[in-house]
């Protein structure tokens, strides 16, 4: 079959991406699909929480970023990087110019103005982890990565954790991917050469504003998407607006699952809730998903995707302020 | 003569090479230079991308990089938002494509150009 990538994003947080996304996981490994799932939510990564593992396999340390420092016997002590400096990470003691490796971001403004060209790097700054577990208790692997508080949003973190899964999978499989919330840096790195989305959503007003932010994006790369409406019957108002959105885009609906307390219970216990309560409203729900996608998106996915891929680029322009030419 | 520089998306690049799924942080990028009337491939350059070593901010460090490599088209998966405005900033044509060899991505794009 190929390897086929499947989003699970949202736009909004918290509304039930990691829960979703480790129950199909599980459903379709049991299905016999050849599956690894990946965590690309690198600030807050809690798809292993919802699979149940508290020890990984392997820990690889990820390297980003340079740190500046001044070479004293170079340093005239001309104060110009201290003034250029934008994050004032220059501090004088003792009449001795450092860089407080805090604060300094990397950025080479010093570097460039210093006339002494006293300012070296350091690189390999750990700015991540990635994890492995190599076989979670449903029986496929998980990739995840993390981030190191106060390191950037890295959407090279979230490109590693990708390119790790990938390698696991091989040339064939299914890659399904826990995307973060919003449509930053890493959120584009987890879109980028994906085929499928499934858009989660619960009906409220800023999850349907934000599905709009993080579909539209989707179209950019030109993925095919598929919604989830989660606890679709604590608003039954907004289920008419999501409907109509959903018909005009030309996205599938894969299923509406139901307001279960089951699924917190399920959460509280370390389990999925369709292990721990498989009869419950909101499993039975979450195993149509899986059957839907299965049986009408995977089993011949290339004619699912041209069926509902954008049929023409409609590229996601950010303002770009034009440099003066002059 | 003149000619057209096409910059690809690649692993270790050259024409045998399959065009990369992702462009801002592909290892390396292909340069062909072809011969749009005669569709003759006059060079082949391989680039490493700075975009690929970039935390973030790798689509617009790409477009630099395709730019100062004097390409003027691109063919390749989707460009990200960023590395789109600014490929079309820099006046680079873009083409997607994804899942061929080089060489074909080459042809079918020549096609296109003249087309």
């Amino acid at each position: 079959m190929k390897l086929v990538e499947l989003v699970v994003a949202s736009g909004k947080g918290g509304v039930g991406k990691s829960t979703i996304s480790g129950s199909l996981a599980a459903l379709l490994a049991r299905k016999g699909f050849k599956l690894v799932a990946a965590d690309s939510d690198a600030e807050e990564p809690n798809l292993h929480i919802v699979l149940g593992i508290d020890r990984w396999d392997r820990i690889e340390e990820y390297y980003e970023g340079r740190i500046a420092y001044i070479l004293q016997d170079k340093c005239t002590k001309c104060n110009i990087c201290a003034e250029v400096c934008p994050f004032g990470a220059v501090e004088v003691t003792d009449g001795n110019y450092r860089i407080n490796e805090y604060v300094c971001e990397g950025c080479v403004t010093c570097s460039l103005a210093c006339p002494a060209k006293a300012i070296r790097y350091r690189f390999g700054i750990v700015a991540g982890h990635i994890m492995f577990a190599e076989r979670t208790k449903y029986g496929f692997p998980l990739v995840s990565g993390e981030s190191v508080p106060g390191r950037p949003n890295s959407g090279k973190l979230v490109t590693e954790v990708k390119n790790r899964a990938k390698a696991i999978l091989g040339s064939e499989g299914v890659l399904l991917l826990d995307a973060a919330a919003g449509i930053g840096c890493q959120v584009i790195s987890s879109l980028t050469g994906a085929q499928f989305a499934l858009l989660v959503i619960e009906p409220t007003k800023a999850s349907l504003s934000d599905l709009k932010r993080i579909h539209k994006l989707t179209k950019h790369f030109m993925m095919a998407p598929m919604l989830v409406i989660n606890k679709y019957d604590i608003n039954p108002e907004m289920i008419d607006k999501i409907e109509e959105y959903a018909k005009e885009e030309n996205i599938p609906i894969a299923g509406k699952i139901p307001f279960d307390e089951s699924v917190p219970n399920s959460i509280n216990m370390g389990k999925l809730v369709v292990e721990a309560f498989p009869d419950s409203p909101a499993s039975r729900e979450l195993k149509r998903i899986a059957d839907f996608i299965a049986e009408e998106v995977l089993s011949n996915w290339r004619a699912w995707y041209s069926k509902y891929r954008p049929k023409k680029h409609e590229p996601y322009i950010p303002v770009i302020i034009r440099p003066q030419r002059g | 003569m003149s000619t057209t520089r096409i910059a690809i998306p690649t692993e270790k690049g050259g024409l045998d090479d399959l065009v990369y799924d992702r462009l801002g942080r592909a290892p390396t990028f292909t340069v062909v230079e072809v011969d749009l009337e005669t569709g003759e491939i006059k060079s082949v350059e391989v680039v490493k991308n700075p975009g690929a070593e970039a935390g973030s901010g790798a689509g617009a460090k790409v477009a630099q990089a395709i730019a100062d490599a004097k390409a003027s088209v691109y063919v390749g998966p989707s460009p990200g938002p960023n590395a789109y405005a600014a490929l079309q900033y820099l006046g680079v044509k873009v083409f997607t494509v994804v899942g061929v060899k080089v060489k074909d991505a080459i042809k079918d794009v020549i096609k296109e150009l003249k087309s």
